[in-house]
């Protein structure tokens, strides 16, 4: 401003705002101009070593010879050198052959963790622990059967549990009645269980038929467990797992883990871990 | 009254209502924020309920703060210190109520529309098409205020205050367009016209100059007004004010690139981004020292200035936070950094420490020269800075050790090359921090709580006392 400066004594600019601002005519530090400049130098050194400058169709690469996909490719190389000593057997291996031998069981267990808790811990609970409405995996209690090819045909191909409803079929009081066996974990002794057809997917015995993924009704372990245990039984028998006839149906369904998600030896070193949570056969 | 005398010259009403609702939405914004990070650590706190989520109160949280907190302080402290430097009302004074209105309405219709989960999904521009060109409109008449009013000045020059939110108007305006052009397909959903890798250039070309030029040119413009006139002291360096506003302004918007390393964006733009970023650490610590030295020779007014205190404080966190960001954004660091907790830490060292107490020291200045008292407890000042800074450090200190922690256990690997860590793993070992971080924030945020009681009572004090004595220095300038 053109008004006399009311800070004589002051190196300022000799310009006043709002009656006392005003700026000091001082030079930035050195260290800062120092640095400052090597600011600058920094981006043209950057640059030069790295891919940078943008030109019509291409870009200029840098000396170093450095992308992104290739440190990355690089990175994975010197991992798989290491896991190439096992990968390169298991293969060629049958799950049995592979179990058989501890070095390579022992580096399949390592691999699988992380494929389980990425891949299967969100709905078997950490450790095959299980959740409620998804099966527990570290016991010896299998619906499709416990033995490493058949845990491996599950993963592979998924699985789809079917119950027909009996709304229809059963009266509330025949209903009370089976679902009173079945948690007695004694289904034949109703005499419902033959002359209702639940032995034809239970089995005669009432211990499932792992074929069909039907559950054994002996064992007081539950596909779908719940506080009220009898209640859930009623309404599994109620609305069955599956039917699309009822829309309050039990939904029980592993999707497909085979093809284009998980290679088949991931596979075969999931069903290695999940054999040896505990229970396999 | 005395208000009266300045506001002869000087439309200050509608900076007034700016300076109290600025702290009404501090209080909100970071209320949502201890919120969502609560639910972090307690995921049971969302009641399983879609418009309380994470995913829905993340982007209320953001908006509240940035553009509700952030933008109202802008605006009060824009329109406040413009018309002081420039020796003349607002060029205006419809139009700033128009963008007071405008301001609120948008912050309103954000409350409502993103926990109900309408969203363009672009991060810190999630509000659909029609507030977008509601905000550009908005916008607009801010900055045309504002450049008027400097056209109209008394004075010969143009403060250094009114360069950075010049450069911030424009360069806001030229971003928010640019990232928001969309093709609607119904009022409340558009589609963005870039897609795949252009898409995400785009997106962070906004979000990193969101910080850029609103959250750092921006509040520079209010560093550079209250910390020379809250110290009485001259700004130490008009060459290095000079430099670094250059600087910053052709520098800035080159770092966007650098938030997607490593993936399909080409090499050559991430290397430049952060090539740039690097050289971004020098001139923003021209205005940090800037700002600091202007206190030499007054020092000693910090043991007794705790509205000093604040902005002194924020020019560290600055500081520091500029140090930071540039080092995460080289491809070594990022490569740890990157997705980890450690980016959401430095982006809260720079807003809880730099933007929120900058903002703090100037809102305090300004409720006692716009109501022409003394704040009702100077202990009460002192206590919101202690909160802050402690919620601050508590804050950012859990976000560090998380995140390293974080990007340690993904890369880690056993002696036969196979992930050492499930993902799930990682998430169980984060929960002490993620706890850890919302206590900082609730600390953070009693602070705020404690901001508005304070003002509420200056306010209330001052007008229950008309018979207050004009302040010599309102005389001076009317």
């Amino acid at each position: 401003m053109s008004e006399k400066n009311p800070f004589p004594n002051e190196n300022n600019s000799g310009h006043i705002w709002d009656n006392d601002l005003r700026e000091l005519l001082n030079d930035p530090p050195t260290w800062w101009r120092i640095g400052f400049h090597a600011s600058w130098i920094l981006v043209i050194v950057y640059t030069i070593l790295y891919p940078s400058w943008p030109m019509l169709t291409t870009h200029y690469k840098g000396v170093m010879g450095w992308t992104a996909m290739g440190e990355y490719k690089e990175d994975l190389q010197s991992l798989e050198q290491i896991r190439a000593k096992y990968e390169d057997q298991l293969p060629g291996k049958s799950a049995a052959a592979i179990m058989a031998d501890d070095e390579l069981s022992n580096y399949v267990m390592k691999s699988a963790k992380v494929l389980f808790g990425d891949n299967c811990a969100a709905c078997h609970g950490g450790g095959g622990a299980g959740n409620p409405s998804y099966p527990i995996l570290a016991d010896d209690d299998w619906l499709y059967g416990g033995t490493a090819n058949e845990i491996i045909t599950s993963i592979t191909n998924g699985r789809k549990g079917v119950m027909t409803a009996h709304s229809k079929s059963l009266s509330t009081a025949e209903i009370d009645e089976l679902a009173n066996a079945v948690m007695k974990g004694e289904p034949t002794s109703s005499p419902l269980f033959m002359t209702k057809a639940c032995f034809a997917c239970h089995g005669p015995d009432g211990k499932g038929i792992s074929a069909m993924g039907s559950a054994n009704l002996t064992d007081g372990i539950y596909r779908f467990a719940e506080e009220d245990q009898l209640a859930s039984i009623k309404y599994t028998i109620t609305h069955g797992v599956n039917d699309a006839s009822d829309p309050a149906t039990r939904n029980a369904e592993m999707p497909t883990f085979g093809g284009s998600k998980l290679s088949e030896t991931d596979i075969k070193k999931l069903a290695i871990y999940v054999h040896k949570l505990g229970g396999g056969k | 009254m005395a208000t009266a005398q300045v506001d002869d010259k000087y439309n200050f009403d509608v900076v007034r209502w700016f300076t109290v609702m600025a702290i009404v939405y501090l209080v909100v914004g970071t209320l949502v924020g201890v919120w969502i990070a609560s639910e972090l650590a307690w995921p049971v706190l969302n009641f399983d309920l879609a418009e309380l989520t994470f995913g829905r109160l993340r982007s209320l949280h953001t908006n509240a703060v940035i553009f509700a907190f952030g933008g109202c302080t802008l605006m009060a402290t824009g329109f406040y210190s413009v018309q002081r430097t420039s020796g003349v009302g607002l060029w205006s004074n419809k139009l700033a109520w128009f963008v007071f209105w405008g301001w609120n309405i948008i912050i309103v219709s954000a409350v409502i529309t993103l926990p109900l989960g309408l969203t363009s999904g672009k991060e810190y521009a999630e509000l659909e098409w029609p507030i977008d060109i509601l905000i550009a409109v908005v916008w607009l008449a801010f900055s045309f205020n504002f450049a008027m009013t400097i056209a109209n000045r008394k004075t010969s020059h143009i403060y250094v205050s009114n360069w950075f939110f010049l450069s911030m108007m424009v360069m806001i305006t030229y971003l928010h367009v640019v990232n928001s052009l969309a093709i609607p397909v119904s009022l409340f959903k558009s589609y963005s016209i870039f897609s795949g890798v252009q898409d995400a250039m785009i997106q962070w070309w906004w979000g990193h100059n969101a910080v850029g030029f609103y959250l750092t040119a921006g509040f520079l413009g209010i560093m550079y007004y209250f910390v020379p006139k809250q110290a009485g002291r001259p700004i130490f360096s008009y060459r290095l004010s000079v430099i670094h506003f250059w600087a910053l302004s052709f520098g800035y918007v080159w770092l966007g690139a650098h938030h997607l390393q490593y993936t399909a964006l080409p090499d050559w733009t991430g290397s430049i981004g952060a090539a740039v970023s690097l050289a971004m650490i020098i001139p923003s610590w021209g205005g940090a020292i800037n700002g600091m030295m202007t206190l030499s020779g007054a020092w000693d007014k910090l043991r007794e200035d705790y509205i000093l205190r604040f902005l002194i404080m924020s020019l560290a966190f600055y500081a520091m936070s500029t140090f930071e960001g540039p080092v995460m954004s080289s491809k070594t660091v990022n490569a740890l950094s990157h997705y980890t907790d450690w980016t959401i830490g430095h982006v809260h060292s720079g807003a809880l420490g730099w933007v929120a107490m900058v903002a703090a020291g100037a809102l305090y200045h300004m409720i006692e020269k716009l109501w022409n008292t003394k704040m009702y407890s100077a202990g009460l000042v002192n206590l919101h800075f202690w909160l802050a800074t402690i919620g601050t450090v508590v804050y950012i200190t859990a976000m560090w050790v998380s995140g390293i922690m974080q990007g340690l256990m993904w890369r880690d690997y056993t002696e036969f090359g196979t992930l050492t860590y499930t993902f799930a793993e990682s998430v169980a070992a984060m929960h002490p921090y993620y706890a850890m971080r919302a206590i900082g924030g609730m600390i953070y945020w009693t602070g705020g709580a404690v901001m508005l009681y304070n003002t509420i009572m200056t306010i209330r004090h001052a007008s229950s006392n008309p018979s207050v004595q004009p302040s010599t220095r309102a005389t001076a300038a009317a």
